[in-house]
């Protein structure tokens, strides 16, 4: 009588324990957004924790029973981890891979740039999946710059780390440059403005007036025929008798002027950066 | 009514409970261990200052999700997080207070590798190489508790005042 009644006590223990959660299988990696089945061996029912970016979440489960992850709850990237709790806790790690390439992220510099300078503009491209993960893996970006008609690069840079970057020189003409980043039919493209260099001769014209002298520049343009922005200084200095006396005028549709006042003979001068102009040797009134 | 009120009476203590745990736990900032190696970046050299704001920004961001992780608050994640580390370490918090869960970051060292810095020192990606001690709470029980190295590969940007963590993604390995 003793063995079965203690036989019954140990059947009916283990009836109602708790189903001891075995092995979790998961898979090693999954992609982002797709759906992921893990398998956790046993009997009777436990708790299931799912933690992970963004994610945590708990319910009851039946041990033995296939569980299916939604795609929705696996949209970021990195480790997620499964703690199922029957007795004792188990526990299993795996990875969601970003997905394909979506959108590029694109940083370029800087918003305006003067024309013909070396190593002026440069740009970094990041490719993102459609969940705002960092797509790691090698992807081929191709940076494209036009300035006009006139392609002034071309290559394609593979992402280290999910990065990739050029720098390259700004054209000889001012206006807008165009700037593309591309993979495939994704595309990213961002626009610099190019405008005139440092003036590069000033050439200084003037005409007594019944106030003084009146100076002025012929049209003032860069290196490469650009024409100088409107605004940019020109600084006039008047020279008369030992008496200095400076205006600074900016420029207006492409030439810069001023009223100086000098009765007597004065040497007159102009600069705008580092760019002097002609003397003007005017006689006294 | 009574109940609601004491409800939300207890809500603001928790609130409270949490700022200042927020604040002395900012306070143990330097418990965190992050050491940056800037060798290898290129194509810009990191210049040693930038490094000491990387080190010290880092440091605060994982010290900052520490606490947001397991206070259940977002509010340590305004300022060291940006863009989609905010979203999803915010969302990671909304789904825990829903779940119950907390997760806790303690012990924890950074060997950080700087392997990319914009020409223009607009983004810098780091590959951080962390261990730490982490518990996974149930409402407040310990359910899982493990000895972590991972690795994440993190894109930081300046701001006004600091740098910002605006990637961190977990990866198998670099």
């Amino acid at each position: 009588m003793r063995p079965l009644l203690r036989y019954g006590v140990v059947c009916l223990a283990l009836s109602l324990a708790p189903a001891w959660a075995q092995d979790i299988t998961a898979p090693k990696s999954a992609v982002a957004g797709e759906q992921v089945t893990l398998s956790i061996a046993g009997s009777g029912k436990a708790t299931f924790y799912l933690i992970g970016p963004g994610i945590s979440n708990t319910h009851e489960i039946n041990l033995g029973e296939e569980i299916k992850l939604r795609g929705d709850v696996l949209r970021t990237a990195g480790d997620y981890q499964v703690v199922v709790c029957g007795d004792p806790c188990k526990s299993a790690t795996f990875y969601v891979m970003p997905a394909k390439p979506f959108s590029i992220s694109f940083l370029v510099h800087p918003s305006r740039v003067p024309v013909s300078q070396s190593d002026a503009v440069s740009g970094v491209a990041f490719p993102f999946d459609q969940f705002h993960n960092l797509v790691l893996a090698p992807v081929p970006i191709s940076f494209q710059l036009a300035s006009g008609k006139a392609s002034l690069l071309n290559k394609t840079e593979t992402t280290k780390s999910g990065a990739a970057w050029f720098r390259t020189a700004s054209s000889k003409s001012a206006g807008p440059l165009q700037v593309t980043a591309a993979f495939q039919d994704i595309s990213a493209k961002r626009v610099v403005q190019q405008v005139a260099s440092e003036p590069c001769n000033l050439r200084l014209t003037g005409q007594r007036n019944a106030t003084g002298i009146l100076v002025q520049t012929e049209p003032v343009h860069d290196c490469s025929g650009n024409p100088v922005p409107d605004g940019t200084i020109v600084s006039f200095t008047a020279n008369a008798g030992g008496v200095k006396s400076t205006v600074d005028a900016p420029i207006k549709k492409g030439i810069a002027r001023a009223q100086m006042d000098a009765n007597g003979a004065a040497v007159i001068s102009g600069a705008s950066g580092v760019v002097m102009g002609n003397e003007l040797h005017m006689g006294a009134k | 009514m009574g109940r609601f009120r004491l409800n939300s009476c207890a809500n603001s203590l928790i609130a409270l409970a949490l700022v200042v745990g927020t604040q002395s736990s900012a306070a143990t900032d330097d418990a965190i261990k992050v050491q940056l190696d800037a060798a290898k970046t290129g194509p810009r050299a990191v210049e040693p200052l930038t490094q000491k704001s990387i080190v010290r920004d880092y440091r605060g961001a994982w010290n900052s999700m520490a606490a947001a992780l397991e206070s259940n608050s977002a509010q340590p994640l305004a300022g060291p997080f940006t863009g989609e580390a905010r979203q999803w370490l915010g969302q990671s918090v909304s789904s825990q207070q829903k779940s119950g869960l907390s997760r806790r970051y303690s012990d924890q060292n950074h060997k950080v590798e700087a392997i990319f810095y914009a020409p223009e020192g607009d983004v810098i990606e780091l590959h951080d190489t962390a261990d730490y001690q982490l518990q996974i709470l149930d409402r407040g029980k310990v359910i899982h508790e493990e000895r972590v190295t991972a690795h994440y590969v993190v894109l930081m940007t300046p701001s006004a005042d600091r740098w910002t963590v605006r990637l961190l993604q977990s990866v198998p390995q670099f």
